[in-house]
């Protein structure tokens, strides 16, 4: 069947969308830098996180074009199987994790570390595409089936505990229900039964993601442990001003005030950098890429692919507004990475994967005008 | 065929998400706006200020007693001289400040210095000990001297001290600085680099109950360094006192009795599990351990061939010997493979096979039923009933009695010991369980290990009729007990052959000494030297209280050895009973 050959490369030429690659490459340029900010502290000083993550860079574009290749059919074709090994991993994670007694949430293969969490959020995102369009979750049974196995993943991530990465996991379900014509009614359901849960949801925490939220509310509750990372990265924000501090410049970063600058706190270092001006004009960059996203969404004739799109848009989006926010002390510490820009190889590698499903649905069109009459 | 979603409900609801992914980031533009624009010149101050300092204020650690109140484990005060690593930034001020202690007499050089900043280090505005453990005259004469630097200020720490030294070593075990890995794996992140914890014994297994909270501290500066006002401060909280079940004169007395022998001697009261005494032999002192002690007197201490690190009441594992024998018995008495009438002749060896297995006297004990089997320990009679039952209700019952488990003592590290069978010989040795393995099992020889405090609770079950207890340290914690399924009369009839140990049989040393006592001796063939030599018992023998087992390595006859120090450590215990 054609529509599972592929892409030629004459086919993604005619197709692509250059400004949504050339988006994705400035923001992640601007990670880059940061990481580099951030690893060039006093007295202890590296460049080995910016140049990891410029060798992590490099093969997620591999990953990005090979994927380009394969085409976006082709994974919805094998999305159920790619769900089943995400999850078995996330099991096996478990077990592995209990038997040590320690929350695990990598594989390790010699020096290189692998994250199946990262790995789920494609499989999961695929997973419903392709569910939601063929059972529309328009009747109680169907979204109860759709929620229950999307569920599944949740439930393991919390397992790990991985508060994070199960958040980020509901917000891409909600947003492809939702996408997918679910009446308002149920989404309305969901919404309620999700903070009726919420005092379970507090006292199944650990003490320290306990602590995590309450100094989100008040930082001066511990100013020394988790407040002061909260109050370190506010003074961080706040004193790039307009145009910043300059490239190598703030002092948050750089005197270590701030805790794993290159991860959690790398929009931080960037904004005490380049000020105002410069978190201005990132925001900007993802307003535009998340406008690009949804434009492969819109001329796609496909449903499975509209959901693709929504899928992965959610994922950016509510990784980005976490991080950002929490740098700024507007949201608790999760220890989300902020996408195309914090240090970490599998985040980075799944992100640049999803990116490129979503670019093959802007390249599918092509095919289409050939195709869909059949 | 049901056709699934339609594309044009979708592209209305689409809609709708891009608006919200797209303009929901201007309430991160709006953030920015409101730190970046709006409060930059607040942040700003704050930034280049870099005027709060923190101080982490350490509790001291809760105080161990024994069980009359007398303190094994108490803090002293001594003075930290703490800075900012922010403040010692330059070469200058290294340079200066060792002079400063160098000229007072306390050896310091600027690399030194430079060195121990650089490895305390967490933040720039987090304190770092220059010199540690200084008296009061110390520091106030570095105080009074005009280059007494504004950088620096004196803070008051405790110091473990443990009284009674090498006595309670291996109960108390000791306190040190957390290491690296603990650090990067504690699951609560309450620790920091530099934190004093329990390392072994009631320190560690009890590090959350006597450590207290830790205080802290955030106070502003001026540019020069001087404290302006305290942001934050909140006292640190003493750690909770733990009193023990031993006593410190009994310990005494055990020491006494163990004195320069090698081996373990564990008492305790068999109605309960409190630990009356708990001795292993060479023991070392724990306070140089918390000082911090030179990386070669570390080693001389891991490398001293009495192991005097090595806590041999429950982490050395020991062929039983002997005293296994009532495992034996009671595998036999309970799966009725014999009863108190069933009777062998022992003509000194016996044969299986083409294997000859000796008992201990060679002319051999003529018959023999089970009592006086236990009282002469004839091997023989055990190799007979032993394989009669077979290996796998030998291990059920000797499983049931608590070998091959750790006893549940309230210390860290404890042994389990090998419990071994057929499974275990398979996984481990790749090889099938001979009947022969059988034969040495009956008599607690060949693959079996076992640890002091083990034999200690297995003869309590017999003392107390029927429970195997768990051994405690802690006053406070409360007696657990697991109820043993063996029958009344079957363990009347072990007890009778265990008194008759003492009374007539191969123990009678042991009860020389005031007190009727019940138990067994053992002389354990050891593989890599002289036997072991075992007594495990318990007195008095009508109404148990108490019960204590000896090891003593390469020491030969159980009897002789063995015998007289179990003999004189019960009759201190009855004695004393108050």
């Amino acid at each position: 069947m054609l529509a599972e050959s592929g892409y030629s490369w004459g086919e993604i030429r005619k197709g692509l969308d250059w400004s949504m690659c050339v988006a994705v490459l400035v923001l992640f340029a601007l990670g880059l830098v940061s990481i580099y900010s951030a690893g060039s502290g006093v007295r202890r000083s590296t460049s080995g996180y910016a140049i990891r993550q410029l060798v992590w860079g490099a093969v997620s574009v591999m990953a990005y074009v090979t994927v380009l290749r394969i085409g976006y059919q082709n994974f919805l074709r094998w999305s159920y199987p790619i769900y089943a090994v995400a999850v078995a991993m996330l099991c096996v994670l478990i077990a592995v994790g209990t038997a040590t007694r320690g929350a695990l949430s990598w594989f390790r293969f010699g020096s290189v570390g692998f994250q199946p969490a990262e790995f789920g959020k494609v499989a999961l995102i695929l997973f419903l595409a392709r569910f939601c369009s063929r059972y529309p979750p328009d009747a109680p049974k169907r979204l109860f089936s759709a929620l229950a196995l999307s569920g599944a993943m949740v439930v393991l991530i919390l397992f790990q505990p991985d508060l994070g990465s199960a958040l980020v996991y509901g917000s891409i379900i909600f947003a492809m229900i939702a996408a997918a014509d679910t009446p308002g009614k149920y989404l309305a359901g969901i919404v309620t039964a999700g903070v009726a849960a919420l005092p379970f949801f507090w006292n199944s925490l650990k003490a320290y993601q306990k602590l995590r939220l309450v100094v989100f509310l008040d930082p001066y509750v511990d100013p020394q442990g988790a407040g002061y990372n909260v109050i370190q990265s506010r003074i961080a924000v706040g004193s790039g001003g307009l145009w910043g501090k300059g490239f190598l410049q703030g002092t948050q970063g750089r005197l270590h005030f701030l805790p794993e600058p290159h991860t959690d706190f790398i929009f931080s270092v960037f904004a005490e950098e380049f000020g105002f001006v410069g978190g201005l004009s990132v925001m900007l960059l993802f307003a535009f890429l998340f406008w690009r996203l949804m434009r492969a969404a819109f001329r796609t004739k496909d449903t499975r692919a509209k959901l693709l799109c929504v899928g992965v848009s959610a994922w950016l989006w509510f990784q980005l507004m976490e991080s950002v926010a929490m740098s700024m002390g507007l949201a608790p510490i999760t220890g989300l990475p902020m996408p195309l820009f914090s240090y970490g190889g599998s985040s980075l590698l799944m992100e640049f994967v999803g990116l490129a499903l979503v670019q093959s649905v802007a390249v599918s069109p092509v095919r289409d005008k050939l195709a869909s009459i059949a | 065929m049901y056709n699934g979603l339609e594309r044009i409900d979708l592209d209305k609801r689409l809609l709708y998400v891009r608006n919200i992914f797209i303009f929901s980031l201007s309430f991160l533009v709006m953030g920015l706006v409101y730190f970046q624009l709006v409060r930059a010149d607040e942040y700003v101050e704050l930034a280049s200020g870099n005027r709060l300092r923190m101080i982490r204020l350490l509790p001291p650690r809760g105080n161990i007693y024994d069980a009359s109140g007398v303190p094994l484990a108490v803090n002293v005060r001594t003075f930290d001289i703490k800075s900012y690593p922010m403040d010692l930034r330059s070469d200058e001020s290294f340079g200066s400040v060792a002079s400063l202690f160098a000229r007072h007499g306390i050896p310091m050089t600027p690399d030194s210095l430079k060195e121990s900043v650089e490895k305390q280090y967490v933040a720039p505005y987090r304190a770092v000990s220059v010199a540690t453990n200084l008296t009061l005259a110390q520091v106030s004469d570095l105080v009074m001297d005009p280059g007494f630097s504004q950088a620096l200020f004196p803070s008051p720490v405790w110091r473990r001290i443990y009284p009674v030294g090498s006595l309670m070593a291996h109960v108390i075990g000791y306190v040190g600085e957390i290491t690296r890995e603990d650090l990067e794996t504690q699951r609560d992140p309450y620790y920091q680099a530099g934190d004093i914890v329990g390392k072994s014994g009631i320190e560690a297994m009890y590090e959350e109950q006597l450590r207290g909270a830790v205080g802290d501290q955030v106070v502003e500066v001026d540019s020069r360094g001087r404290r302006l006002r305290d942001v934050n401060y909140n006292d640190p909280l003493k750690g909770s006192d733990i009193r023990l079940t031993i006593d410190t004169a009994t310990q005494r007395e055990a020491a006494r009795i163990m004195e320069g022998k090698r081996g373990a001697l564990v008492a305790m009261d068999v109605s309960d599990g409190a630990v009356k005494a708990f001795f292993s032999s060479p023991a070392y002192d724990p306070n140089p351990l918390t000082w911090g002690i030179s990386s070669k007197e570390w080693s001389a201490l891991l490398g001293d061939k009495n192991l005097p690190m090595m806590n041999r009441v429950m982490s050395g594992s020991y062929p039983p010997g002997s005293p296994f024998k009532v495992v034996t018995a009671a595998a036999a008495l309970m799966e009725n493979t014999a009863d108190t009438r069933t009777s062998f002749f022992c003509p000194g060896s016996f044969q299986l096979g083409n294997q000859t297995f000796r008992c201990w006297r060679r002319s051999g004990h003529g018959r023999e039923s089970l009592i006086g089997a236990l009282r002469d320990s004839c091997d023989v009679y055990f190799y007979q009933i032993g394989v009669k039952v077979g290996i796998d209700k030998l291990t059920k019952w000797a499983r049931e009695l608590g070998v091959g488990e750790r006893t549940g003592i309230d210390l860290p590290g404890e042994s389990r010991g090998t419990i071994a069978g057929r499974e275990w010989k398979r996984s481990r040795r790749k090889e099938a369980w001979y009947q022969g393995d059988t034969v040495n099992y009956s008599i607690g020889q060949g693959f079996l290990l076992m640890t002091p405090l083990q034999l200690a609770r297995m003869y309590a079950a017999f003392a107390n009729d029927g429970s195997l207890v768990t051994p405690r340290l802690n006053a406070e914690k409360l007696p657990e007990m697991t109820p043993v399924k063996i029958t009344k009369a079957h363990m009347d009839s072990i007890k009778t052959g265990l008194r008759e140990v003492v009374r007539v049989g191969t123990g009678r040393v042991a009860g020389r000494y005031g007190v009727d006592v019940a138990g067994k001796t053992g002389t354990a063939q050891n593989p890599h030297g002289e036997d072991h030599a075992w007594f495990v018992g318990y007195a008095p023998a009508n109404d148990p209280k108490y019960v204590a087992a000896v090891l003593v390595e390469g020491g030969g006859s159980g009897s002789s050895v063995a015998g007289p120090l179990v003999g004189q450590m019960l009759a201190y215990l009855v004695e004393h009973e108050k």
